[in-house]
């Protein structure tokens, strides 16, 4: 007997080649059949309606203010995250349960590979779902006739968070095969998202802008409808939470029994690949800055993101006057025309008098959705700018109010806020005498003294608000007011400059 | 060969312990039953519960937000509480545990009640730790209707599912807290002494108790 080392090395079969994905193409259709994972998702689907979908028909029929609950905040993850987590957790723990894990290791199929195929078809189930809830939910929003565009960075987001909870609670039924592992798991993952919303509340700037709660600064109400949601962010955490995915189902490749030397060290580069991605990610929220209209992250900026929205103004009158707003406003341009009409018949033809009345983005501060409703007048010819969407009284619901806000609200506020400008009061409450001609002119268009310190406080109004309706203010208020309307017209004519430089006393006015 | 002859005890044969011993016959059975239902891990996770709750509470752990924030950490660990308790109702016998064991209903009715009564001691120890939103009384209703939760989806869904009632009743309740429920269908969100709240957390629990103990948790031998 001789060895046959002349002979020529046999060619490996090209169809066993073929036959390693086909076979874990196979497993993974056996894991998908038998995962569990489907189970939850009707449960799953209730929560979504309850939690995410219910309380956002609350919200005005724009895009970002109705996605704002679900999506800035997250709340399709914590819809998803918890139940997610146990039940990969339950899914993970099976062999250890069963008391097979010696068994299947012998097998020829690398242990660590086996459990990937594993964990592949309870996360192709979990995101799957995730894919199709917010599908229909996007899908009745657009039926329902939004305005602005949807927020469909946030998408791949929520895809990635699913996939981590997935991730970590199949690691933690492989890791501590118990029948508690998928409660903890699941008790866990509501603990961590709790957390996280509790610091996306507060925190609005640093490492905490990568948490998927986190709505600070990025998620307002003029993306989308004046510019582009910056997608800056959301990059930033697909990039976390695939991070801490692939770390995590890294790990599961270290053990011993997970398969063979080579395969161990493919895991350890894995989990090391996956700590990096997410420490980078963390990195890249760090260095986060808050520009004009959302979070900028130097390093994941596009320029061209900056740019504004292109769109045609949907226009009404309002006493001959322009009225001219963003279409995603459209269904609130008859009660802007109806609020201003008055106000802008007393001020035409005054110095000053707004020529058109246009919308403009609120500008906001960097605390979590909130801007200053500030209305100015300026240019020439005079322009009444209106930042719609940083006022809290659109009528209809708005927020979380337990009533819808009324016609009437809105349109006081509306006039309030436009008078305010025209007087030239600025920011504060202005000087006394631009408070009584304030108030006449907000008495003569429909608004009593009694409300006007209401209206003008309403949604975070420009300052405290004017003082009680007695005292001389309200008494020059009141004997201007009285003025027959083209006395009052002629005085205004001739001292609404004086007026606006604050040069005024109330003993002057008539 | 014939049976002949063996009809009767040889002599100087002891008799059997449990035939001897009811009552130890009583205690082993309880016992194997209830390590079949991982009871003692339970109570040990229970434990670590309240220990959780005592350090939250004395280290003032708080969420910003209205009342389902301020609640938010003692209603979590009491859901916790409930999952694992609910999760005890797992079997993994099946049918033949069922066709053999006529005491069966008796040992889950007690494991079930005994467990939620350690879950409330472990947790009204933590509670020392610092102040409980409403008291001991609204913890002991609301662990009951938690716990009620977790055993009716344990009916339904199955033992090793049974955290998911729990769990999904947190997650609505954290959202109508948001909007001051006034339903007491929502009892954490009710004051301690309020009757309608005690009463919907007690008919949960009743609920739950006697699905566990006459149905027992859904068969898990299919998964």
């Amino acid at each position: 007997m001789t060895a046959t080392t002349d002979a020529p090395v046999r060619p490996r079969p090209s169809s066993a080649a073929r036959a390693v994905p086909l076979t874990a193409a196979r497993l993974l259709r056996i894991e998908l059949r038998h995962s569990p994972m489907p189970w939850i998702l009707p449960l799953i689907a209730a929560l979504f309606w309850f939690d995410s979908y219910r309380p956002s028909i609350s919200q005005p029929p724009i895009w970002v203010l109705r996605t704002f609950w679900n999506m800035g905040q997250g709340h399709t993850i914590v819809d998803f995250g918890p139940f997610v987590a146990g039940m990969a957790a339950w899914i993970g723990s099976r062999d250890g349960r069963r008391g097979t894990s010696d068994l299947v290791t012998a097998t020829a199929r690398p242990r660590w590979l086996a459990q990937l195929v594993t964990w592949a078809a309870a996360a192709i189930w979990a995101v799957g779902g995730y894919l199709v809830f917010v599908g229909v939910m996007f899908g009745v929003y657009a039926h329902q006739g939004l305005g602005g565009a949807p927020p469909w960075w946030w998408v791949p987001v929520g895809t990635a968070a699913v996939a981590a909870f997935s991730a970590a609670g199949f690691a933690a039924g492989v890791f501590f095969p118990s029948r508690f592992a998928a409660p903890l798991a699941a008790f866990g993952a509501f603990v961590v998202m709790m957390l996280s919303s509790q610091t996306g509340f507060t925190a609005t700037s640093g490492w905490a802008l990568i948490l998927p709660t986190n709505s600070n600064g990025n998620y307002e109400a003029v993306s989308g409808v004046f510019y582009r949601y910056l997608p800056d962010l959301p990059i930033a955490r697909v990039m976390f939470l695939a991070g801490i995915a692939v770390a995590v189902l890294g790990l599961l490749g270290l053990p011993s029994g997970a398969g063979g030397p080579g395969l161990r060290r493919a895991a350890a580069v894995v989990t090391l690949a996956g700590v990096a991605a997410a420490g980078t990610a963390i990195g890249l929220a760090g260095t986060a800055w808050r520009g004009p209209y959302g979070i900028v992250i130097p390093a994941l900026h596009d320029a061209a993101n900056d740019q504004p929205v292109r769109y045609t103004p949907v226009c009404g009158h309002a006493a001959g006057t322009p009225v001219c707003m963003n279409p995603a406003y459209r269904r609130y341009l008859p009660d802007v025309t109806a609020a201003l009409r008055p106000l802008l018949a007393e001020m035409a033809g005054l110095p000053g008098a707004p020529a058109r009345a246009t919308q403009v983005p609120g500008t906001y501060t960097s605390s979590e959705g909130e801007a200053n409703p500030v209305v100015t007048i300026s240019g020439r010819p005079p322009v009444l700018r209106v930042p719609l969407d940083a006022l809290a009284t659109l009528p209809g619901y708005t927020g979380f109010t337990g009533a819808p806000e009324t016609e009437a609200l809105f349109a006081d506020q509306l006039r309030a806020l436009s008078v305010h400008a025209f007087v030239g009061a600025g920011n504060g409450t202005g000087a006394p005498a631009q408070q009584a001609v304030q108030a006449a002119l907000l008495l003569r268009v429909g608004v009593p003294f009694a409300v006007q310190a209401n209206v003008m406080d309403a949604g975070n109004g420009p300052g405290p608000p004017p003082p009680p309706t007695t005292g001389p203010v309200y008494a020059a208020a009141r004997r201007l007011a009285a003025l027959p309307p083209a006395a009052r017209h002629a005085w205004l004519a001739a001292h609404l400059g004086a007026l606006r430089s604050g040069h005024l006393t109330l003993a002057q006015l008539p | 060969m014939t049976a002949a002859g063996v009809q009767s005890s040889p002599s100087g044969a002891v008799p059997a312990p449990a035939a001897a011993w009811p009552a130890v016959a009583w205690l082993r059975l309880a016992r194997l039953y209830a390590v079949s239902r991982r009871v003692p891990a339970a109570l040990g996770l229970l434990a670590a519960l309240g220990c959780l709750l005592w350090a939250a509470l004395y280290w003032r752990w708080n969420i910003a937000g209205g009342p389902a924030a301020q609640q938010f950490f003692s209603l979590a660990i009491e859901t916790g509480a409930a999952a694992v308790i609910a999760v005890t109702t797992y079997g993994p016998f099946g049918e033949p545990e069922r066709a053999t064991g006529r005491w069966l209903p008796w040992l889950r009715l007690a494991a079930a009640l005994a467990l939620t009564a350690a879950a409330f001691g472990a947790l009204a120890a933590g509670a020392t730790g610092g102040t409980l939103p409403g008291g001991t009384l609204a913890l002991l209703r609301d662990l009951a209707g938690l716990t009620g939760t977790g055993l009716l989806a344990a009916a339904v869904l199955g033992g090793a599912f049974g955290w998911a009632g729990p769990m999904a009743y947190l997650l609505i309740t954290e959202t109508a807290l948001s909007g001051a429920p006034a339903t007491p269908w929502v009892w954490p969100a009710r004051p301690p002494h309020d009757l309608g709240a005690a009463l919907c957390a007690s008919a949960v629990f009743a609920a739950g108790i006697v699905a566990v103990t006459v149905l027992g948790a859904r068969d898990p031998g299919r998964r």
